[in-house]
């Protein structure tokens, strides 16, 4: 029998080989690729986004953990795949305008997609009309704006305006972080959500979407 | 006092002593440039503000780089990666040079002793040696590594998973830059600028036994190697590094910068916890009251800045990280001003 906390720890130790047999194993095992995703990755990104927070880990053993997850998720995305609809929903997320800070948006990426999310990710000095293009053609519940950059936030707030233009904010939520920025600017530009980190931004994903 | 020139304030707050007056040099946006200097050169505007020195990186005056793609701003660097232009006047890496140990087994460095690289060095050697501080950029090997070599991710994975590997790049990255700094000094270099990021706003990017263990050791050896020359060393890195500071002053670095504030960094902090012991070059936020303060905001903060930590020397007044092209020009000019206005010693703020 595969004891899904064993995957959680491999998550939490970055053990690739390790996360990726013991996925395996579980498919193999028959268990549904949804359970292998909420009881064994989803626990264990949780506990490598507490240790961050808590100043045990770092930016190296995150890559890592994120490097693990990334394996057991290749062999469950067929499965999960096969009854439609991703997970939890597809995300779109980019660096605004004038701004190429994009190591704090890939580890939002990793967390999402840990937590069974399908990201597609436009990269860094996105415009707003790539944004509105993107959110147009996909059918996504929420844009992330990344923003390091005081003199490129504006850019963040063109872009939600960019959206109206096109008829779109409807469409989606909107989330915007990034170092500089703050709930009280999120809300001023009219974003629907804010988060300050990678582990709070997955949860934030889910609730705006109704299901944390 | 006596009146002092540029060069004599910078090395004498560089050893942590009072000089006529807070020093003060910056690296400024073209951008910027054009707003309070039409037509002017970096070098005019140096010597129109009487700036105390002179600063440039390696990065953008003596690396090497071919096009891939003019359209997108695209350039390969002398190390094999690729680079993107922004806003800002230096490239940004976006492509790592090695992806595999077997590139590096078969990889040859660039030669740091071509003729060519030194050029502007010694343009700005003839033009004010002796009277300003001739800052040259060293990229430190954590960044170089990380940022040109490897990239970010590939870095990060392996000091876990590989440290020989990263051993065997600091290694090679050391024995260029010892070469440049050996080539700079020679030519007439008065500080060296150590620039390269270890933190980010939260905390230190890899924990304190990873910067022991990969990111001091190179540092420290950049510094001895300046040191044998009587170069003194400031050591730039943004960021929260409260929890890793010790680390770095045990380098023997001269000066600190920025002392980020976005990161929660506190300059009077810095100086009643290690203002003896170091150098503070900062920390003016070109985060937000550059960008988007008023003039007298800016005029407020310098002032703010020279009270906290001008006491006794041992300060250089700067920016959170540079000039950058999103800084008003009048706002930098409120700055200069400010540093000429409350930074006379004997400092009377209090
Ligand atoms: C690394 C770095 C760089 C690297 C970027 C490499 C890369 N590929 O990303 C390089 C060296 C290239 C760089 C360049 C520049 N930088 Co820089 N950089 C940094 C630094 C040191 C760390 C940023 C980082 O990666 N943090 C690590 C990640 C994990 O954290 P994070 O980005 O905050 O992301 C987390 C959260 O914010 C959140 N989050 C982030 N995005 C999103 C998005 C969504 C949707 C959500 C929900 C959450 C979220 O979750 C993330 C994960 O936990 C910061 C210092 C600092 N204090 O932050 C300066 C900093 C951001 N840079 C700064 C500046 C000024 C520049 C330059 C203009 C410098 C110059 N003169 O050229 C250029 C700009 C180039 C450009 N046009 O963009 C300033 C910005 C000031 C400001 N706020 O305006 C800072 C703050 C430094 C300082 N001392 O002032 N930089």
């Amino acid at each position: 029998m595969v004891n899904l906390e064993d995957l959680s720890q491999a998550v939490v130790k970055g053990d690739v080989e390790a996360a990726f047999a013991l996925t395996k194993a579980a498919l193999e095992a028959g268990l549904p690729a949804g359970e292998i995703l909420d009881r064994g990755l989803i626990p264990g990104l949780k506990e490598v986004g507490d240790l961050f927070e808590e100043g045990e880990y770092y930016l190296p053993e995150l890559i890592v953990s994120g490097d693990a997850v990334a394996q057991a998720l290749e062999l469950l995305e067929p499965a999960l795949r096969q009854g439609g609809e991703p997970h939890m929903g597809k995300y779109l997320i980019g660096t605004v305008q004038g701004d190429i800070h994009d190591l704090g948006k890939n580890i939002v990426i990793m967390m999402l997609k840990g937590n069974g999310w399908e990201v597609t990710d436009l990269g860094v000095d996105v415009s707003p009309e790539e944004f509105c293009a993107a959110v147009s053609e996909g059918d996504f519940q929420i844009v992330g704006l990344s923003s390091l950059l005081t003199m490129t936030m504006p850019n963040a707030a063109r872009t939600i305006e960019a959206l109206k233009k096109a008829g779109l904010r409807e469409k989606v939520k909107v989330m915007v972080g990034g170092a500089p920025t703050t709930p009280e600017w999120a809300a001023q530009i009219g974003a629907d959500a804010h988060a300050k980190d990678g582990p709070s931004a997955a949860r934030v994903a889910a609730e705006l979407v109704g299901k944390s | 006092m006596r009146k002092m020139s540029g060069l004599e304030r910078v090395l004498t707050a560089l050893k942590c002593k009072e000089p006529d007056r807070v020093p003060h040099f910056e690296r400024v946006a073209k951008r910027v440039i054009e707003g309070i200097l039409p037509g002017a050169s970096y070098e005019d505007l140096v010597e129109y503000l009487d700036l105390d020195g002179i600063r440039f990186i390696d990065r953008t005056h003596s690396w090497s780089y071919e096009v891939v793609d003019e359209a997108r701003r695209v350039k390969r660097d002398q190390w094999g990666g690729l680079v993107r232009y922004t806003t800002e006047d230096n490239p940004i890496p976006f492509e790592p040079a090695i992806r595999s140990e077997k590139d590096l087994d078969n990889y040859v460095l660039p030669d740091p002793d071509e003729e060519w690289r030194y050029e502007y060095l010694k343009q700005v050697v003839k033009r004010f040696k002796g009277e300003r501080a001739i800052v040259v950029g060293v990229t430190d090997i954590f960044a170089l590594g990380r940022e040109n070599f490897l990239g970010d991710v590939g870095y990060f994975r392996a000091m876990v998973k590989n440290p020989d590997l990263i051993d065997r790049v600091n290694e090679l990255l050391l024995s260029y830059q010892l070469r440049y700094i050996k080539n700079c000094i020679e030519l007439g270099a008065d500080v060296l600028w150590i620039n390269g990021d270890w933190a980010m706003t939260e905390k230190p990017m890899v924990s304190r036994q990873f910067a022991q263990r990969f990111l001091t050791p190179p540092l420290q050896k950049l510094v001895e190697y300046a040191h044998s020359w009587g170069v003194p060393c400031i050591k730039h890195t943004d960021g929260n590094i409260w929890p890793i500071y010790d680390l770095i002053l045990d380098t023997g670095v001269d000066g600190l910068h920025p002392i980020d504030p976005m990161a929660g960094m506190d300059i009077g902090e810095a100086k009643a916890k290690f203002g003896d012991r170091v150098c503070l070059c900062g920390n003016v936020s070109c985060a937000f009251s550059l960008v988007s303060g008023t003039e007298e905001e800016v005029r407020q903060e310098t002032k703010e800045v020279i009270r906290k930590a001008g006491r006794g020397g041992g300060l250089i007044c700067m920016s959170s990280n540079s000039i950058h092209s999103g800084v008003k020009p009048a706002n930098y000019l409120a700055m200069v001003k400010a540093i000429r206005e409350f930074g006379q010693y004997p400092l009377a703020l209090d």
